[in-house]
């Protein structure tokens, strides 16, 4: 199993519980939807897994480790094999489209060569293989989230995060963007897409986890 | 790992905070090695003077008041002769009265004064190297011959000479240490101005896997980068104004002990101070992100 969730619970304030005894497995390659409305725990949820935040209770399994309080080093490790989508894709601003997508494969021990020849084939394959030299001001809202989305697979992680990544883009992109996702998946890594457009999550087939005030309210099974 | 060069340029660039780093470590360094090559300089001048004047001894013999003494001249041979037979003296020279009224001259304004004055005879001695002949053991020796004169050691006064440089070398080297923990404040506080304004790539950084030790790594690089370029213009700045000045006293100052191999010891050792602050700077810069970092997500 690439993920497990065992009864996790994450409290802020005493009667603050935001994620409380949420459970579920994502086997390796799997997909799934991580639905709810604003506020129902999703970027809680993804945060524990990218260790930005720490579980109250319960144990998070990832790649077969149990997620403890690991030292800077082994988390940095760890987060290597994770990419993550941000809504508001985190893209760096004097940075070009080329030098943010290849910004996490600076932070291997990868040559130049590759890394000028991946980033550049990836954002070929985003869709945005015209636009690599270009700063994320001039990109519109679409093309800045395709870099984002490059950039989180640059170095081919084992398991990709997506917290709403299709908030700030329009239904046509956000579409061209599901299905972008839907590829990666395809090619082998496992996604966790959080959303709340409910009609996109209908619009594939794939398992989804519903979020309802820090409790999984309901689950598409993975063999779904 | 090789992240982007300008990674952090627009943080540096913020507020004019590269600037401010780059203005504070060139002034620093002007400072320090201005302080530096005035300390280097005086102590090897002092040194080297020193040297000359500790083993030396001067002889006066005042001039006779009337007919009645034995000549001037004969008073001057019979201490020659006792001085040249003493043990431990090396050199015995009477100075002219040309040369005595030379060393008068700045004190009198009227040349025709100084002919007219009883001029006293004046001797140098050199001592020889390791001899422990004191100016009382002099005076002991010429008082049956010449029993007026008076003996001047001018190893008794290089002394207070020599604790005067000693105080002004602490001097120098307090205000190289004050201006060394100036730096290091001021480095540390800019340090974290631009933490600050770059808040947002560094928490990116964390999530997309960079350790703290590859960002304080990168920054440094980059604080190193601004330091070096600042510390040698302030350098040059320093050494600029530290040969105005020296030419400027030339007539006033006599630096004629030294010798060019001096001269290029002194601006070696001078060139020890814009290192030492680009090394100083590098590391609190490190330091500093690698303290402030571990609060970051």
């Amino acid at each position: 199993m690439l993920l497990s969730f065992e009864k996790v619970s994450l409290t802020y304030a005493p009667k603050h519980k935001i994620l409380d005894e949420v459970s579920f497995t994502l086997p390796e390659g799997g997909f799934c939807f991580l639905t709810g409305t604003s506020g129902a725990g999703k970027s809680s949820l993804l945060r524990l897994i990218y260790q930005s935040d720490r579980p109250t209770g319960g144990q998070i399994t990832l790649f077969g480790e149990p997620l403890t309080n690991k030292g800077d080093k082994k988390c940095a490790e760890l987060r290597r094999k994770i990419g993550i989508v941000f809504q508001d894709f985190r893209l760096i601003p004097h940075l070009t489209a080329w030098e943010n997508a290849a910004l996490p494969l600076r932070l291997t021990d990868a040559g130049e060569d590759y890394i000028q020849r991946h980033t550049k084939e990836l954002l070929e394959w985003v869709g945005i293989g015209d636009r690599m030299n270009a700063l994320p001001t001039e990109l519109s809202g679409g093309e800045q989230q395709r870099v984002a989305i490059a950039r989180a697979v640059v170095t081919r992680p084992r398991l990709l995060l997506a917290d709403e990544p299709t908030g700030n883009v329009d239904e046509d992109t956000a579409l061209k963007l599901f299905h972008l996702f839907d590829e990666l998946n395809k090619l082998g890594t496992a996604v966790i897409l959080a959303t709340h457009q409910s009609q996109m999550v209908e619009k594939f087939h794939k398992p989804a986890l519903r979020l309802q005030n820090g409790r999984l309210a309901s689950s598409k099974s993975f063999a779904a | 790992m090789s992240l982007p060069r300008h990674l952090f340029t627009p943080a540096f660039r913020h507020q004019h905070l590269g600037r401010s780093f780059a203005a504070i470590v060139g002034i620093m360094v002007f400072i320090a090695s201005f302080a530096m090559a005035a300390e280097a300089i005086l102590l090897t001048a002092s040194y080297l003077w020193g040297q000359t004047m500790e083993t030396r001894i001067t002889v006066e013999i005042p001039a006779v008041g009337d007919e009645s003494s034995m000549p001037q001249a004969e008073r001057v041979k019979q201490a020659t002769s006792v001085l040249r037979a003493l043990p431990g003296v090396g050199l015995v020279m009477p100075l002219s009265d040309d040369e005595v009224e030379r060393l008068l001259q700045p004190w009198f304004n009227n040349p025709d004064l100084l002919k007219a004055l009883p001029l006293p005879t004046l001797i140098d001695i050199e001592r020889k190297s390791g001899a422990t002949l004191s100016a009382t053991q002099i005076q002991a020796a010429l008082k049956n011959v010449v029993s007026d004169a008076r003996v001047d050691d001018h190893g008794a006064w290089t002394q207070d000479i020599w604790r005067l440089v000693r105080g002004l070398i602490l001097l120098g080297g307090l205000t190289i240490a004050l201006t060394a923990v100036t730096l290091i404040i001021t480095v540390s506080l800019i340090c974290r101005a631009v933490m600050a304004a770059e808040h947002e790539t560094i928490s990116l950084l964390h999530l997309l896997g960079a350790e703290d030790k590859d960002i304080a790594r990168h920054f440094q690089m980059q604080a190193k980068c601004i330091a070096r370029n600042a510390a040698t213009l302030g350098f040059l700045i320093a050494l600029a104004v530290t040969a105005a000045l020296l030419f400027s006293t030339r007539h006033s100052a006599d630096f004629s002990a030294l010798q060019w191999n001096h001269w290029l010891g002194l601006s070696m050792t001078s060139l020890l101070i814009p290192i030492s602050a680009t090394f100083i700077a590098a590391i609190t810069a490190r330091i500093s992100v690698m303290r402030l970092i571990k609060s970051f997500p």
